[in-house]
């Protein structure tokens, strides 16, 4: 039988020596910038990375992700905030609650054809933060702090958020390999090229779909909370912005769907893209974001990595 | 002695609005057997395979997969039971190769490892004679190629009722035969088919048993001979006028 | 008792402009499969075409509309020509992404041109009301509501009673048996989209004068005309006239009881709802395969 030279084992193998290299590099001594952009890298890798387990490989438009990021960063606060938990305690039951919510919201939006999903997740994500920026207004009780927002205890240092970060980097990228040959992996595939037939085939359609996007918006809300302890202060605005749904989207888009390196392309790319345009002026950074959506639509659908592997070709 | 009856259905009736697809169709499949299904176009019998493998509720009736009923299961609960279809138009999982394709049937319907679900898919492969294009995207296949594909998954779903419809339009004399032959390996193999099928030859010469729909309703059942010398199956396909002919 | 019917009226009037502002939506949607999720901008252009007429020449909002429509007509065919043609018949991924990158490009460059700053139109019969049993409408409302209905009525006679509207019709139905009739599928695709393009922006025209007018005002309208579409039936025109009503009244309603920020919190239980229980709509007349 034909080894296929990517096969999972050596895909685990060589990401493992990157992360170890990257999780050496601040040992050597990195400067301050650099280790805080290599982070922010890190987690726009994961999290597009997260979209892309949902979305890239079932194809089921996802366009309200950052519902779970803001969730996510909402609850981790909380908890430590209010509840004084630990970090890690926190980012563990945020990610639970953002389960739970996918589930809810899942559901009965994963059972039509892709376009309710679509929406109705880009509408939750909206209303998720009109919900959080009028709760204590509405309830009058003070607890989501309006349109102030949260303030968290003092974090540790960057080297801290750098190997969290890196670590769910990591286990992003971990978890796509592992997909991407696994019998739920082939599912997910079947689902996005041909739904009716997968149905036909014995795949329980409706259940992988809700379990990959539980598995993608809790990992979301996670790296929601990391980003709340390294900001220290989270408002509405800011954490339910749908600037992070666009890059999700376009950093997979761009650098392929349903592809392992497509993310880590993609984020990178676009990561160091805004970077050195700076925050000046967001606008032209979107005009430019969606100049490239519709150009990959016309001219290269399946991203970089798509039209890389285009030419495998066969016969061999 | 008469086969084991393993799927029956009881005045099931399916409507698309004002239309009536399906009207109190019954019939019963015993094991074993290859049940020919024809009619004119439109006759319902595309229709009836998507209830029994529960693509639509039916409005009326029942079906029973030995004793278990069918109503209102999803199709991939009813594939799990046991029953696969094919389908006219073609969907393979395009962006997949051969291989894939059926692994994706194997692990899923069949519901096995990855292992064996490799070791089934090559047997399935070997079998449909689709082995040399194992690693092709399936997109690179011709159309009597997507329609081994399509009975290839199928097969390896592990159903011991296959629904194939229309598997071989299209093909040349040649090409038919072995695809009679294969059906005929396929029924040697331990499964139960409904063929639904134009091409007369291939369903009179094939078949044990043909059931012969109009606009939804059965109008004949009986041996292949039986059903040619019914005049109203005549009637059906060419009209009143050659009512005293045989269709060949 | 009076606040709850100047709610309920209020809530007819918002009614009658979310169902104008969707049946573009509900169009493009049903004869083309298109989800175009860049919608609401055409929201957004057609109120902000009303605004620079009004405060650059004078010109009364109910006067801009001719122009509207026909700005917007040709922007929906040089789109639907350039880019969302080449959509049409691939999966229906690509339609949405296409349509938020278009989305992306179009709110920006207006919010480029012409900053974030809110706009109101305000005609010198803004403040203007009709006092009925106690009851405050604005004729500019009342005005914008007649016509909204006047554009869903049009659009109805359109598509029901010329040949070309049943085309389109027929389009959507069947396209193949469409073509085969001899209808150039290809024509009715670009009238389809100009036209959605066209009486969305008319009816982003019409709400200039009720609600503020801002760049990133489309993406909120995009929401709205999806969960009025799914209240109606995707696809299904006369849907959208009671979708929109029953949206309208709940925000309303909401708004005077509750909180006026929730709205598209709102908007989107309703809709959640909707897709749990009726996701064909309330006449379960829309469009699921």
């Amino acid at each position: 039988m034909r080894r296929n030279f990517f096969c999972t084992r050596s895909v685990l193998f060589i990401l493992v020596a990157v992360l170890l290299v990257l999780a050496a590099l601040p040992l050597m001594g990195l400067p301050g910038y650099r280790l805080r952009l290599l982070s922010l890298v890190f987690m726009w890798v994961a999290l597009s990375g997260c979209w892309n387990l949902m979305s890239g490989y079932t194809g089921y438009i996802d366009f309200g992700p950052v519902a779970y990021f803001g969730v996510g960063s909402y609850c981790t606060s909380l908890l430590m905030i209010k509840g004084g938990f630990p970090f890690f305690l926190s980012i563990l039951l945020s990610g639970s609650v953002c389960a739970l919510l996918a589930l809810a919201i899942g559901t009965p939006t994963l059972k039509l054809r892709g376009a309710y999903f679509a929406i109705a997740t880009f509408a939750a994500a909206e209303a998720m933060k009109q919900i959080i920026l009028e709760w204590d207004h509405m309830v009058g009780f003070e607890f989501f702090g309006g349109a102030h927002g949260l303030t968290l205890p003092l974090p540790p240092s960057n080297e801290f958020f750098y190997y969290t970060l890196l670590f769910f980097m990591g286990l992003v990228l971990g978890l796509t390999a592992l997909l991407e040959r696994s019998k739920f992996g082939y599912g997910l595939r079947a689902i996005h090229e041909a739904e009716p037939a997968a149905e036909l085939a014995g795949v329980p359609t409706l259940t992988l779909k809700v379990r990959a996007y539980i598995l993608s918006s809790s990992l979301i809300g996670c790296i929601g909370g990391v980003e709340a302890y390294w900001l220290t202060y989270i408002i509405p605005d800011d954490v339910f912005n749908v600037l992070r749904t666009i890059q999700m989207v376009v950093m997979t888009l761009l650098g392929g769907m349903g592809t392992l390196l497509g993310p880590v392309i993609g984020a990178t790319f676009l990561t160091l893209i805004s970077e050195f345009l700076g925050a000046k002026f967001i606008y032209n950074y979107l005009i430019f974001l969606g100049i490239i959506v519709v150009a990959i639509i016309i001219l290269m659908p399946r991203g970089i990595m798509g039209a890389v592997q285009r030419n495998k070709g066969w016969p061999p | 002695m008469a086969p084991l009856s393993i799927l029956q259905c009881r005045r099931l009736t399916k409507r698309f609005g004002a239309l009536v697809a399906v009207r109190e169709l019954s019939l019963s499949l015993g094991e074993g057997e290859i049940l020919g299904l024809i009619g004119p176009n439109g006759s319902g019998k595309t229709t009836f395979f998507n209830v029994v493998m529960g693509v639509y509720p039916p409005e009326e009736g029942e079906i029973f997969l030995r004793n278990e009923s069918l109503i209102g299961k999803q199709p991939h609960e009813i594939c799990h039971l046991g029953i696969a279809k094919t389908s006219q138009i073609v969907q393979p999982f395009l962006g997949m190769s051969v291989f894939e394709n059926v692994l994706v049937a194997a692990l899923y319907g069949a519901d096995l490892s990855l292992a064996q679900a490799r070791d089934e898919v090559e047997e399935v492969l070997d079998l449909m004679g689709l082995f040399s294009w194992r690693d092709a995207p399936a997109g690179k296949l011709t159309v009597s190629g997507r329609r081994r594909l399509e009975l290839a998954k199928a097969l390896a779903t592990g159903a011991e009722i296959l629904l194939l419809d229309e598997t071989m339009a299209g093909l040349n004399p040649r090409e038919l035969e072995e695809g009679l032959e294969l059906l005929r390996k396929i029924r040697d193999r331990g499964a139960t088919l409904i063929l639904v099928e134009h091409i007369m030859r291939a369903v009179m010469g094939i078949s044990d048993r043909v059931i012969v729909l109009n606009y939804g309703v059965k109008i004949a059942e009986g041996t292949p001979q039986e059903v040619t010398e019914n005049p109203e199956v005549v009637e059906a396909y060419l009209g009143k006028r050659h009512a005293g002919n045989r269709p060949n | 008792m009076l606040l709850f019917l100047q709610s309920f009226i209020n809530g007819l009037l918002l009614g009658g402009i979310y169902a104008a502002c969707s049946a573009g939506f509900s169009l493009a949607f049903g004869v083309m499969g298109v989800v175009n999720l860049s919608h609401g901008d055409f929201v957004m252009l057609g109120a902000f075409i009303t605004y620079w007429l009004f405060v650059l020449l004078g010109m009364d909002p109910f006067l801009t509309l001719p122009f509207t429509l026909l700005a917007l007509f040709f922007l929906g065919l040089l789109l639907q020509r350039l880019v969302i043609n080449r959509v049409i018949g691939a999966p229906p991924i690509m339609s949405y992404l296409l349509t938020f990158g278009l989305h992306l490009v179009l709110s920006n460059l207006a919010l480029r041109a012409w900053t974030a700053d809110y706009r109101t139109v305000t005609p010198s019969y803004s403040g203007l009301n009709l006092n009925l049993f106690g009851l405050v409408l604005p004729y500019s409302r009342l005005a914008t509501f007649a016509l909204a209905m006047a554009l869903i009525l049009g659009l109805y006679l359109f598509l029901y009673r010329t040949e070309s509207g049943r085309a389109i019709q027929a389009t959507a139905q069947d396209r193949e048996m469409a073509r085969l009739m001899g209808v150039n599928i290809f024509k009715v695709y670009t009238l389809t989209f100009a036209l959605a393009a066209a009486i969305t922006g008319l009816a982003g025209s019409l709400i200039s004068n009720t609600f503020v007018i801002y760049p990133q005002m489309g993406l909120p309208f995009t929401i709205t005309a999806f969960c009025v579409v799914v209240l109606g039936g995707m696809g299904y025109i006369p849907g959208t006239l009671w979708g929109g009503l029953i949206l309208g009244m709940v925000e309303s309603l909401a708004t005077t009881y509750l909180t006026a920020g929730i709205s598209l919190a709102l908007t989107f239980f309703l809709l959640l709802v909707m897709l749990i229980f009726r996701p064909a709509g309330i006449a379960g007349k829309g469009i699921m395969e």
